[in-house]
């Protein structure tokens, strides 16, 4: 793993050691100008939240910094091809450093599985002719980290992609996103403006040893909005022109796709993180985050915020604490849901100084996931949020796995009775066996990420379920919703809608 | 020996077919979906055991899958 990154850049502007250096004096010169007293400068246009798209902030390294949202923004619209170049300069990269970056980077997915993307391009690289799925298909609601980034950097995100092809020897690569989520525009632009440029060029592979990084053929593919049809095989079945819906397999997808080839599946942070790490160098760009988590990562902070939907991106050491106070907290909230709607639950006091890494968030019983960081204000009753994203997460089944169809709407019916204070101890047993009985069970981890939220509900708020039992529902209970659920679908008669 | 025996959940129905023919390896969830107790079939019995149940299935739920000798 410590094979010496070298990278010959042809053609290339930048020196690689000076783009990281040039990062860190735009982080000194902000600092002696005055700026780290509030180093974070939002962009993006007021639009954007209309939009679906986040803000973004955007500071120095070493704060809640930057790098894939560094550098500069044309009046906060997406970095165009001119700008992305003179920031980043050129892809030029042999296969084999691409691989050694891919190792030494130690890249994780970045869409909520986490799983590293080497050992992906590693199984696929095993068999022939892959496919390459750029996942831009923003799932979780209060998610934006996806949409800021298509839209702000596109250019990396398709870098990434490229990057990858190359290293599988493949030039399908196919950007799947879901209908109507905005992205569709920004990431064709981006495409436009590289065929303009030559990027492209068509059956055209180019050789392993080569720098040359040829631009693979895009397709761009829109799928059905909904949950968990973000889901990697769902995506995959999706592109291959079946349903939006998680399948069932014994091999991984990265080895056996829906049509038989060798299909990898990547979220776009992932992939703009590689765009970045193959310049910078794989040890570099890990040592933007801390050791336990590599490199920087996106954070959509939501709830309780100064701003829900405000992306940040962390880089070093960073706690929940920290990207608190990015939302304009200033001492813990009563509890904080980490990593999505299918996240967990953590008590705010001990959020506040948990690392926002994936072995610091363990401890605490949570993941990263999509990087959602929500915010449960003092007064709110997290027991009737948890019901109705339950009641949603259950109504966003694929409806194909039995204790799926049949336990999730108990369990939401169970979280329903015991936010309204409508519940016997006894039942409160019995939800916990239904939860129980559920997880392992699906096809995919849409069944077991509720259950887990539903735990991390009956732990974080144990105080709050005996004042339920007791005496009915809390005064908070009552309040308007802190988390937007969407509302509920009109269901399909017909049990499509799924393509 | 090295068999395995899967259920495709999206595939079950709940015929619990399986859990006659092979009741050692295969139980029921409180809604009467299959449920394998251990993925890994430990000797030719079982195996055989597997095989009838996964032809028995109305729906192709289960996967019996053998390593190559």
């Amino acid at each position: 793993m410590s094979t010496p990154v070298s990278i010959r850049p042809r053609g290339n502007p930048l020196s690689l050691g000076r783009l990281a250096q040039d990062i860190a004096r735009e982080a000194r010169a902000a600092q002696s100008e005055g700026i780290v007293a509030d180093p974070l400068m939002p962009v993006g246009d007021s639009d954007a939240a209309e939009r679906g798209v986040g803000r973004a902030l955007v500071g120095p390294v070493g704060s809640l910094g930057t790098v894939l949202l560094s550098g500069p923004t044309a009046g906060g619209g997406p970095a165009d091809l001119e700008l992305h170049l003179a920031r980043w300069g050129a892809l030029a990269v042999d296969t084999a450093t691409i691989l050694d970056v891919l190792d030494s980077s130690e890249i994780d997915g970045r869409g909520g599985g986490g799983f590293p993307l080497r050992r992906k391009v590693d199984a696929a690289r095993a068999a022939g002719h892959p496919l390459v799925i750029v996942n831009a298909s923003e799932s979780e609601p209060a998610s934006r980290k996806d949409a800021t980034l298509c839209t702000l950097r596109p250019h990396l995100v398709l870098d990434g992609a490229a990057l990858v092809a190359k290293a599988l020897g493949t030039s399908d690569v196919v950007v799947h996103m879901h209908r109507g989520s905005g992205m569709a525009g920004p990431l064709r632009a981006a495409i436009e403006q590289r065929k303009a440029a030559g990027f492209a060029a068509a059956d055209s592979l180019s050789p392993d040893q080569s720098h040359t990084v040829v631009d693979p053929a895009w397709r761009l593919s829109e799928g059905p909005d909904r949950y968990v049809s973000g889901e990697s095989s769902a995506v995959a079945s999706s592109v291959e022109g079946g349903e939006a819906r998680p399948y069932f397999t014994t091999s991984p997808l990265a080895v056996h796709g829906p049509s038989g080839r060798p299909t990898v599946v990547s979220n776009v942070e992932t992939l703009a993180h590689l765009a970045v790490a193959v310049r910078l160098g794989g040890d570099v760009w890990r040592a933007f985050g801390s050791d336990d988590a590599p490199g920087t990562r996106l954070v959509t902070l939501t709830g309780a915020v100064a701003e829900p939907g405000l992306v940040v991106e962390a880089s070093g050491p960073v706690t929940l604490g920290d990207l608190l106070q990015a939302g304009g907290l200033d001492h813990p909230p009563a509890a904080v849901l980490v990593g999505g709607f299918g996240g967990t639950w953590v008590d705010g006091a001990d959020a506040w100084s948990t690392p926002f890494s994936r072995p610091g968030l363990s401890d605490v019983g949570a993941g990263p996931g999509c990087g959602m960081v929500g915010v449960l204000p003092p007064g709110a009753c997290g027991l009737a949020e948890t019901a109705r994203i339950v009641a949603y997460l259950a109504g966003e089944s694929a409806g194909q796995c039995g204790s799926c169809v049949s336990g999730l709407p108990r369990l939401a019916a169970a979280l329903g009775d015991l936010a309204r204070g409508r519940m016997r101890r006894r039942g409160v047993r019995k939800t916990a066996s239904i939860a129980d009985e559920i997880f392992g069970s699906g096809a995919c981890g849409h069944p077991d990420a509720v259950v887990r939220l539903v735990r991390s509900a009956l732990d974080v708020f144990a105080g709050d379920v005996e004042a339920h039992l007791d005496g009915g529902p809390c005064a908070g209970a009552e309040l308007a919703p802190v988390f937007m659920v969407p509302g509920p679908r009109r269901i399909d008669s017909s049990g499509g809608g799924w393509k | 020996m090295s068999a395995t025996i899967r259920i495709d959940p999206t595939r079950c129905r709940g015929h619990a077919i399986c859990a006659v023919f092979f009741s050692s390896g295969i139980e029921l969830d409180q809604w009467g979906y299959g449920k394998i107790i251990d993925v890994e079939l430990q000797d030719e019995r079982a195996l055989k055991r597997a095989r009838r149940a996964a032809n028995a299935c109305p729906n192709g739920a289960l996967v019996v899958e053998e390593a190559l000798a």
